[in-house]
């Protein structure tokens, strides 16, 4: 994708009104160049048309966003996807990032911040909301001692660093990237790298809470 | 029931079909003397809408006689063998069972099309298949065999007590072979009666758990949606109702089992955090975006840091001008620390009116009475943040 033109974007939702409402929001700022409201469709036309980003509902019918992020990462890895959804479930969130959702924003995201989520998705960065931000946290620190459920190969994965936690809470706390830049004195892409990590240890850790996020914690 | 036969006797002897069945029972119950006849029964009287009877078709066809023939012998032959080997006192009773075998065979091999259906709907319900046309017929059979040996040899045995000495070893082992045998015989069809209570139960639950998601929805949701259309012209106030109903539905899905016991007061810090977004929400109009990480318990001061922050969110919700707040709230080990922050229009804190300074000031006491600190930092541009922390006396958590 060259930087000048717009992300060529494809939306997967099973609500129609939905798929409207984000195809009217978005249409100025990103190119949509395809629609499915089922995840075998889905999965068809996004190995066919091979979109920027992938817009992904959560909950559908027969296996929801996590079966097209399987289902499309076997033919085509580059895909990236950005989960959309009502719910903020912790096990949604942290299932479908796992499976390889590059972030998670929620429905009720206002429309120049859906764009801006896109466009990080589209340059490979990830995409925390503060809600994310919070569960990442939970998971990481609040339990430190709390065992891998399997041996780790690489034990920097079940670690942040001091650094990543700061980005992470003033996220949490609701600061944009540039504010947070310019709360910690680094630059805006030192903050994306910051967060990029954190993201690949969400997806490849073994740590207990991530493994076992349903049953441990059913709330919020 | 089985071949119709009590049914047929009762309308021509004009007497009710469950006495006839009754006095059927307990002939069987005689010594099986009843299963004979019952099958002599079935066997030779035409069934009702066919013109001939089991026994006419199977004695005018060659083959069939040559077959029964041949298999009677064989039976005999067996059953005296049988008989030289001990097995005297099971001798009427043997000879009463080959009797109906030898029936039952002829009525195999001479039903109609349309009761040879009804046979077999009756043999697989009863006997010796586990799960509808899933089973090979090599293992059936088997399954029969094994059965029918065993329950025979254990009522062998059970024959001879008295005889001998070591009666209890053979009771008991006669007992046990015969048992095991009928076990054998009828454990694919006692499983699958449970198998299917089992699945009936988890049906019902299914439905329950339906019937509770309607209701549910009913409640909340399509209240929430009537009332939404009434408001139709005052976008504030649908908002608000949206919220209110994202909020229900949310922490129902969250826990479904404790929804609506929550109305009491909350305990935890996540508890607060949630009641005070419930409380600015439906107040103020005013969306409160909670964050929390960790929880502990409330104790005096951590309740102090809940009422400063409910404090710094009304008041951002109030004049910040902001629509939507985000509260972040960490509970670690060493401190416990609470952020507000809107997006709105900050003030300059040296020009703020006395009435807010009295309420900076109700912010930054409560928070200095219990050792806390409380920070709040704002600018025209970016709006305003309060930030509030407690630490954590050395406490075991």
């Amino acid at each position: 994708m060259s930087t000048l033109s717009k992300p060529r974007v494809f939306l997967v939702d099973d609500h129609a009104l939905i798929r409207a409402g984000i195809r009217a929001e978005l249409s100025h700022d990103v190119e949509i160049v395809g629609e499915a409201d089922e995840v075998t469709a889905a999965i068809e036309m996004i190995i066919e048309r091979t979109p920027d980003v992938v817009l992904l509902d959560v909950h559908m019918p027969d296996g929801g966003g996590l079966a097209v992020i399987q289902g499309v990462g076997a033919h085509d890895a580059s895909v990236k996807f950005l989960a959309l959804s009502v719910s903020d479930a912790a096990e949604d969130v942290i299932a479908i990032v796992r499976a390889g959702a590059r972030g998670y924003v929620t429905k009720n995201i206002e429309g120049p911040e859906l764009v801006e989520a896109i466009l990080r998705t589209a340059a490979g960065d990830a995409v925390f909301s503060r809600r994310l931000a919070g569960f990442v946290l939970d998971a990481f620190i609040t339990s430190g001692d709390q065992p891998a459920s399997r041996p780790s190969l690489d034990p920097e994965l079940d670690q942040l660093t001091t650094r990543e936690i700061e980005v992470l809470r003033l996220i949490a706390r609701g600061y944009t990237y540039k504010e947070i830049a310019l709360q910690l004195d680094i630059a805006n892409k030192t903050v994306e790298s910051h967060v990029s990590a954190v993201l690949r240890k969400l997806q490849l850790s073994n740590r207990y809470q991530l493994t076992n996020w349903a049953t441990e914690r059913r709330l919020l | 029931m089985l071949g119709g036969v009590c049914g047929g006797l009762a309308r021509r002897l004009g007497v009710e079909t469950g006495s006839v069945r009754l006095l059927a029972l307990v002939s069987v119950l005689l010594l099986g003397a009843g299963v004979p006849l019952y099958i002599a029964l079935w066997v030779g009287v035409t069934r009702r809408g066919e013109s001939e009877s089991i026994w006419h078709r199977t004695s005018t066809d060659k083959r069939e006689k040559e077959i029964l023939f041949v298999v009677t012998i064989a039976a005999i032959t067996l059953l005296i063998a049988l008989q030289t080997l001990g097995l005297h006192a099971l001798g009427v009773f043997l000879w009463l069972m080959t009797l109906s075998a030898l029936g039952a065979l002829v009525m195999w091999r001479g039903c109609s099309d349309s009761e040879r259906d009804h046979l077999r709907e009756i043999l697989s319900a009863v006997i010796a298949k586990s799960s509808a046309g899933s089973d090979k017929w090599q293992s059936v059979a088997l399954r029969t065999g094994g059965g029918v040996i065993m329950a025979l040899w254990g009522m062998s045995l059970l024959s001879r007590v008295g005889n001998e000495s070591g009666a209890a070893l053979y009771v008991l082992v006669g007992a046990g072979a015969l048992v095991a045998g009928l076990f054998i015989l009828f454990a694919p069809w006692w499983i699958r009666t449970i198998r299917d209570l089992s699945f009936e139960r988890r049906a019902r639950v299914r439905a329950q758990d339906r019937a509770d998601m309607a209701a549910h929805v009913h409640d909340s949701v399509m209240q929430t949606l009537s009332l939404i259309q009434r408001a139709a012209n005052d976008p504030n106030e649908v908002t608000r109702l949206a919220r209110l109903q994202e909020r229900d539905l949310r922490s129902w899905l969250a826990n479904p089992e404790a929804f609506g016991t929550s109305s009491s007061a909350p305990t935890t810090l996540r508890q607060s955090a949630l009641a005070i977004e419930r409380e600015v929400e439906d107040n103020y109009g005013v969306g409160v975006d909670v964050v929390v990480v960790g929880d502990c318990a409330l104790d005096d001061a951590v309740t102090a840091l809940v009422a400063a922050g409910r404090e710094a969110t009304v008041n951002a919700a109030k004049w910040s001008g902001a629509s939507n707040i985000s509260l972040y709230i960490e509970a670690e080990p060493s401190e416990v620390s609470m952020f507000i922050r809107d997006q709105g229009h900050g003030f300059d804190p040296d020009e703020v009116p006395s009435d807010r300074q009295g309420i900076r000031r109700s912010i930054h006491e409560r928070m200095t009475r219990h050792g806390g600190s409380a920070v709040i930092r704002s600018s025209l541009d970016s709006g305003t943040e309060v930030e509030l922390r407690l630490p954590v006396p050395s406490r075991a958590r």
